[in-house]
């Protein structure tokens, strides 16, 4: 892969590198995504792709609030690395 | 169980236990966390909600059905058992760290369906296992927490991603674990570590509580020493759950008996071992008398690059997620939002997971998705179709677990793309969302386990404990894999180090 | 010449009890991060679980959208990253939406057109991120809330017919229950793009536009938008692609800094959730859930209950107020007087305490029973309104108000007799006064009775009887100034006179009893001079002699040169009027009583056909002119003839679309007496009867008659357009204060709107920031509708305004009609295209 594709995907991917991973990871993926060019060759006619592992039936669940929450806001809060006002705190651009 | 359901039953006990499995993981390295008494007493909100109808009726289904298989209760058998559970699958009071610097002081706030069913049959949790990180690895030696040896062989690996589940069981230090298996993280340790492992078919099992690594092919499953409590463990945690809409009561048909057993041919690259192991096996239910017949698998090639391809791609969406901004790792300094999701990422991701988060959002860029993503799904569906067809002549299919024998740690016996390449036969099943279990059936010469996979249609799990038990029984009392040296069973240690304890 | 190509992306969030993907509750304005839970907080190891009752509403939506629904749809993965989106992947439809193919119709300047509905699909929203100095604040209650992404087809050319496709989608999602509709608030969102061509050359390079949180805005930014890209194109520039903002203290749009990568979402099947697959049972259910929407209640309001279309759009405009209405005329309330009360009265009070219709103490019974009460004269209009406001109070029902205020009529008539006669034996002037012509003392003796009564005494049959006691049956005939009043100076010159001196005429031919001529105390006036004032006191005396029925018929007297502007003014306000209004007019005075009359005067003779007409009974309001009955509508004037010239109305009379021509010619036929022309432009048939722009205008004050009227006469220009007008003139007028442009233009509307000084296109922009409108007619007899020609279409892209058939004279009366009545200029618009 090029070093610009791997650049790009890592942008998409929100993953900084820096030169030596490029350099690390750009081997690898290289080597794993020839591989997966090996897929070319396989005769798949006009198969559908299987998007789901067992096709279930439609699933729904009633509109109606969890009678008791498995986790309370507070204790979800408490993992916030900052807050002020029970905001989630980030830093913005000015 | 013997001795097990009696280990939390008092304070003695206990500390007997703790110190047991304290002393004993120190130089093993199988658990993150270990604490026996967080759990004892579950929050009952978890096991009385009265507003979770599917849990009450799960465990009710779950009573019936342990009531119809073996006239014990699964809810007896499991009563006071303790067991481990991969840290990768929520239990409150616990961290759910997933192995990964990311999420290391993340407090898990809830805890997952497979772990409440078990504690809701009188099984409670110990502990939190080691992993790759976020079950990327077969070795686990990609968690950035810490090492699990192989108990076996401490220069070897334990195998992964479950590694730290497979390596407590295959110790002693919990009969039973529960571990993931996404291409083979349950069954490639288990036979790296002398135990079964189970890896149950898609849905039977909810995910709930789960963390996603490819979502797809993610199942929960089961590490143990022996067969009954690992069917035990699977008869309480199945079945359908509200929080998980792929997950599905077992479809009532197949039947459980088995005679045609399948036996993969053209098989390249196996270990010797491996390969000797293999064929004995064969003979060995010939001898049980077993017919058999060959089974041969065209897209057997494409197997490893089209899960690759599908895991990594789900992967790269799963783990967006884990950006420092509401919970996990958060960088020292960051002047904007990019610039922190960036360096939380970049400091609290591990190579392997950057490598194939890379990849997996490599293959889903536009452009690239109708040769890379698209073409796995296809040849997912022909997978599936060609097993399809193969278990219509056969009902069940006996491969290697794994080509090779556990390695060493590091790369120097296996490149980590080696190590892709071994999931070949895990991952045809977690391709095709069937079921399969890993047998322990035999020690290399140089003491090594070296174990087999059963395959059997989608919910066909009692096809794979019948197979598995004539097998087992068949061993007799040589076993089919010795306990690894160093580490006796709990009552043996307890009684070594002086502890006056009375276990039955 | 360019094309714009406009397509809506709205986003509605779904009013479900819970979230779309977990069991959180949804709500707004709660303390930041409460409804939240593992799931819509993006912990690791959770799992969506799809609500039934989102996909159920957005079926209902996309069926309701006129969609062809999935039998099959597929939840999706859309990757990219923000801090508000939990997973930094939000669930959404991609290859296969629920729905597709769909269509809403939405009115235009009273031209229906079908905006085409690409997809609608469902999602899951996101948190909200306050920016507050160097730091962002992250709030996901929002998070999961159900959303529905309905994308158009870029079928609409202007911000107008967005707006209106908006407006119009609101209405609807509000109909189903499944929405709120608020943009302020965010439940309802707006993404526009946008793309301008040369004519043609089909779609060019499409720019989005975000941050429009009101239907306004979405229109001004788009107007702006097409301005901005058709300026650059004109000057030989390209347009790229691009995200822009509508920055909307200043009223423009800027270009949106993205990502280079941004677009790239990967969309891949959300693994965790299976397809969604309808089945019978579903599909049931959403059938079940369908109403009927608010285009096709008003269309039906309109035929059922025979209400105007600006009364029926206010009652369709919201569901509970139509169902509401529909209520109380079920229990009996008559459909106009429901209408009218609940625009007025009741509105005023339901503002006043800031409640909804259906949660005031007025439920439809008592609605019903008041206006019944009311029909039936049990009490009179100011009762009616007090008792309004005490079931407002008290919550109790009109009929135990009234009785125990002892408000009830007096309506039986041998009471009410008694007190009649008393009064008249005890005021034998103002009966005397009566007698003689005056109708003014009908007032006060009919206030001397209500004195009489306590006020108990039902007001309109006090005046019956009091006109059946004095036996009157009359014409009354109004001097409203003009040449059939004028005397002939000696120089030859007319000037202002009065119709007294005709009126003397009148005994010999025996209409002396029963016709009586009234000076309006408007001084004298040829009708080039009439003002606003002069105006205002003939619709409040017409009103008056209407409403105490004093008149069994109104003559107006009135000049040529006016005319057509006072017919038209009286029709928009008397229209349904059931005693006849009949203008009139001459070219000559009658010259001096007792003098010969002018050998061709045509005074007297109209005037007496005139009052035939008026004594014949015929509800309207008509123009009578040599023999031929005119409709007030559509009025021209076309002048004098030369005595010896041959008529021109023989040809006219032939051709279609000029039936009133009728009378032309046969009074044309008639030889001399046919001196000046009239006839009714562009009507298929005359039109006497109607609905009025409101029925409330002649019972105004008359100061405040006259304030409104001046207020809106000062705000109205009427402009005929003309080779060389330039756009600026127009906008110095804006300047000056005029907002209502009435112009005429050529053929079926068009004008210069080529980029010269002389192009109107400045002009209307200019128009749309100082909040101008333009209404359209033609110098032509033709229908305005922007048809033919890429000049008209340009007009209409512009905001211009047609207005069919109608004349600039009756275009500039009904917008004065309307200009009184409106409160705001969408109502105005409404009213002036009903």
């Amino acid at each position: 892969m090029e070093n610009e594709e791997l650049r790009v995907t890592a942008e998409l991917a929100e993953i900084g590198l820096s030169e030596s991973e490029l350099q690390s990871l750009g081997v690898a993926v290289s080597e794993l995504v020839r591989y997966f060019a090996t897929m070319m060759e396989a005769d798949l006619e006009e198969l559908e792709p299987t998007t789901h592992a067992l096709m279930a039936h439609n699933r729904t669940r009633a509109d109606e609030p969890s009678a008791e929450p498995e986790a309370t806001a507070e204790s979800l809060l408490e993992n916030a690395p900052e807050l002020e006002d029970r905001f989630i705190v980030i830093p913005n651009v000015l | 169980m013997s001795y097990w359901n009696r280990v939390l039953h008092d304070a003695r006990r206990r500390e007997a236990y703790t110190k047991f499995v304290r002393t004993q993981d120190a130089g093993l390295g199988a658990f993150l966390e270990f604490d026996p008494a967080r759990r004892l007493d579950p929050p009952l909100a978890e096991h009385a909600d009265p507003g979770d109808v599917s849990y009450a009726g799960s465990v009710s289904r779950a009573r019936s059905r342990g009531a119809a298989a073996g006239g014990e209760t699964p809810e007896s058998a499991l009563a006071g058992v303790p067991f481990a559970v991969k840290d990768n699958i929520a239990v409150a009071g616990f961290n759910l760290t997933c192995a990964s610097r990311i999420l290391e002081e993340l407090q898990s706030p809830y805890t997952a369906t497979a772990v409440r069913r078990m504690e809701a049959a009188g099984a409670r949790v110990v502990g939190k296992t080691n992993l790759d990180e976020f079950g990327m690895g077969s070795s686990t030696d990609n968690s950035a927490l810490g090492v699990t040896h192989n108990p076996y062989d401490h220069t070897r690996v334990a195998g992964g991603s479950s590694g730290g589940s497979a390596a407590a069981v295959a110790a002693g230090l919990v009969p039973v674990a529960l571990g993931s298996d996404t291409g083979g993280s349950v069954r490639q340790p288990a036979s790296f570590c002398g135990v079964y492992g189970l890896k149950p078919t898609y849905g039977a099992v909810s995910r709930y509580g789960l963390v996603a690594f490819a979502s797809s092919l993610d199942v929960v499953g089961v590490c143990a020493r022996e067969l009954s409590p690992l069917q035990a463990v699977f008869n309480v945690i199945r079945g359908l759950d509200e929080r998980d809409h792929t997950s599905q009561e077992p479809v009532s048909g197949p039947s459980a008996k088995v005679s045609v057993v399948g036996v993969l041919t053209g098989l390249q690259g196996l270990d010797p071992a491996v390969r000797a192991a293999y064929e004995r096996t064969v003979e060995y239910l010939q001898g049980l008398g077993y017919a058999l017949r060959e089974v041969e698998l065209s897209t057997l090639k494409y197997v490893v690059p089209a899960y690759y391809t599908i895991a990594t791609a789900e992967a790269s969406a799963n783990l967006a997620r884990y950006n420092g901004v509401r919970y996990g790792l958060r960088p020292e300094r960051a002047e904007n939002p990019d610039e922190l999701v960036r360096i939380a990422r970049d400091e609290g991701l591990g190579p392997e997971v950057k490598l194939r988060i890379l990849l997996g959002t490599y293959v889903l860029r536009s452009g690239f998705q109708d040769q890379y993503y698209l073409r796995a799904q296809r040849i997912r569906t022909a997978i599936r179709n060609e097993l399809a067809r193969a278990f219509d002549n056969v009902q069940a299919i006996l491969t290697p677990t794994v080509p090779v024998l556990p390695f060493a740690h590091g790369e120097g016996e296996l490149t980590a793309f080696q190590q892709k390449l071994a999931d070949i036969f895990t991952a045809t099943a977690s391709l095709a969302g069937i079921p399969a279990l890993s047998v322990p059936c035999e020690s290399t010469t140089g003491g090594l386990p070296v174990g087999m996979q059963l395959l059997a249609p989608a919910f066909a799990e009692e096809r794979l404990f019948a197979v598995a038990g004539r097998l087992a029984e068949a061993a007799g009392e040589r076993g089919l894999v010795a306990r690894p040296e160093n580490y006796p069973p709990l009552p043996d240690w307890a009684a070594a180090k002086g502890y006056e304890l009375d276990w039955s | 010449m360019y094309q714009s190509f406009i397509g809506l992306e709205i986003h509605i969030q779904l009013l479900t009890r819970t979230k779309v993907f977990c069991g959180c509750r949804s709500a707004f304005g709660e303390e930041p991060n409460t409804n939240v839970c593992p799931v819509c907080l993006g912990y690791p190891g959770v799992l969506p679980t799809l609500n039934a009752e989102a996909i159920r509403m957005a079926y209902v939506v996309a069926r309701t959208l006129n969609c062809e629904l999935a039998e099959y749809s597929l939840f999706e993965r859309k990757n990219y990253y923000y801090p508000d989106l939990p997973k930094n992947y939000q669930i959404s439809q991609y290859a296969a939406p629920l729905g597709r193919g769909g269509y809403l119709d939405i009115e235009f300047h009273g031209k229906r057109k079908r905006v085409g509905i690409h997809e609608v699909h469902l999602e899951e929203d996101a948190g909200k991120m306050i920016h507050a100095g160097d730091m962002s604040l992250l709030d996901y209650n929002r998070a999961g809330t159900p959303l529905l992404e309905i994308v158009t087809e870029p079928d609409m050319e202007i911000g107008d017919e967005a707006e209106l496709l908006l407006q119009q989608f609101r209405r609807m999602v509000r109909y189903l229950g499944v929405c709120d509709g608020n943009m302020e608030e965010g439940s309802m969102r707006c993404d526009a793009n946008v793309s301008v061509n040369r004519h043609g050359q089909g779609l060019g390079s499409k720019v989005e536009i975000k941050n429009l949180n009101s239907s306004r805005f979405v229109r001004k930014a788009l107007n702006h938008e097409i301005a901005r890209q058709e300026e650059i194109l004109s000057h030989g520039g390209t347009i790229p692609q691009e995200t822009r903002l509508w920055n909307e203290n200043r009223d423009l749009t800027e270009t949106m800094r993205t990502k280079e990568s941004a677009h790239d979402y990967r969309y891949f099947p959300e693994p965790d959730l299976p397809p969604f697959t309808t089945t019978a049972q579903f599909l049931g259910a959403v059938e079940a859930s369908l109403v009927e929407l608010p285009l096709e209640r008003r269309d039906r309001f309109i035929e059922q209950y025979d209400l105007a279309t600006h009364q029926a759009d206010f009652l369709t405009e919201e569901r509970p107020l139509a169902d509401y209405f529909e209520a109380a005329v079920e229990h009996g309330a008559e459909a106009h007087a429901a209408a009218t009360w609940l625009a007025a009265d009741v509105r005023k009070m339901l503002n006043r305490r800031r409640i909804e219709v259906q949660d005031s103490p007025l439920t439809p019974k008592r609605l019903a029973e008041l206006l019944q009460l009311l029909a039936e004269s049990r009490i009179h209009g100011k009762i009616a309104k007090q008792t309004l406001g005490e079931i407002f109070e008290t919550g109790r029902d009109p009929l135990e108000i009234i009785r125990e205020n002892g408000w009830e009529q007096i309506t039986d008539p041998a009471t009410l007799s008694e007190y009649v006669d008393q009064v008249l034996a005890r005021h034998p002037k103002a009966v005397q006064q009566v007698r003689d012509g005056d109708s003014k003392p009908i007032g006060f003796l009919v206030g001397q009775v209500m004195k009489a009564s306590s006020g108990r005494a039902e007001p309109r049959a006090v005046q019956e009887l009091i006109i059946a006691k004095l036996e009157l049956k009359v014409v009354q005939v109004l001097s409203f100034g003009g040449a059939i009043s004028g005397v002939r100076r000696a120089d030859g010159l007319v000037e202002p006179g009065d119709l007294v001196s005709l009126g003397e005429l009148f005994a010999q031919d025996g209409f002396a009893d029963s016709v009586r001529f009234d000076e309006l105390h408007l001084g004298r006036f040829l009708s080039e001079e009439i003002t606003p004032q002069d105006w205002a006191i003939l619709l409040s005396e017409v009103a008056s002699r209407l409403q105490t029925g004093a008149a069994d018929g109104i003559v107006i007297a009135h000049g040529t040169d006016t005319l057509s502007y006072t017919a038209s003014l009286l029709y928009w306000c008397f229209a349904d009027t059931s005693a006849p209004i009949v203008l009139t007019a001459s070219v000559l005075p009658h010259d001096k009583p007792g003098e010969e009359p002018h050998p061709h005067s045509d005074a007297l003779r109209n005037l007496k056909a005139a009052v035939r007409k008026a004594m014949s009974g015929e509800p309207g309001v008509h123009v009578i002119y040599g023999d031929a009955d005119f409709s007030p509508l559509n009025l021209k004037f076309e002048g004098l003839l030369p005595f010896s010239a041959p008529s021109r109305a023989h040809e006219a009379a032939g051709r279609k679309g000029a039936v009133g021509d009728r009378g032309a010619a046969e009074s044309a036929a008639a030889g001399a007496l046919s001196l000046g022309r009239f006839r009714n432009w562009n009507m298929e048939s005359p039109v006497y009867r109607g609905r009025p722009i409101s029925r409330e205008i002649g019972e105004l004050p008359r100061a405040e008659l006259t304030r409104k009227l001046e207020q809106a006469v000062r705000s109205v220009f009427i402009a005929k357009v003309f080779p060389g007008m330039q756009g600026d003139t127009l906008i110095a007028l804006m300047n000056a204060g005029v907002r209502y442009f009435i112009l005429e233009l050529f053929d079926t509307g068009t004008a210069n709107l080529r980029e010269t000084p002389y192009s109107l296109r400045k002009a209307f922009q200019h128009g749309e920031q100082a909040g101008a409108l333009f209404f359209c007619t033609s110098q032509q007899e033709i229908a305005v509708d922007f048809s033919e020609y890429v000049t008209g279409h340009e007009l209409w892209r512009e905001g211009a305004i047609p207005m069919g058939r109608l004349t600039t004279e009756s275009v500039y009366t009904r917008l004065l009609a309307a200009l009184m009545v409106a409160e705001n200029d969408d109502e105005l618009v409404k009213l002036m295209e009903d």
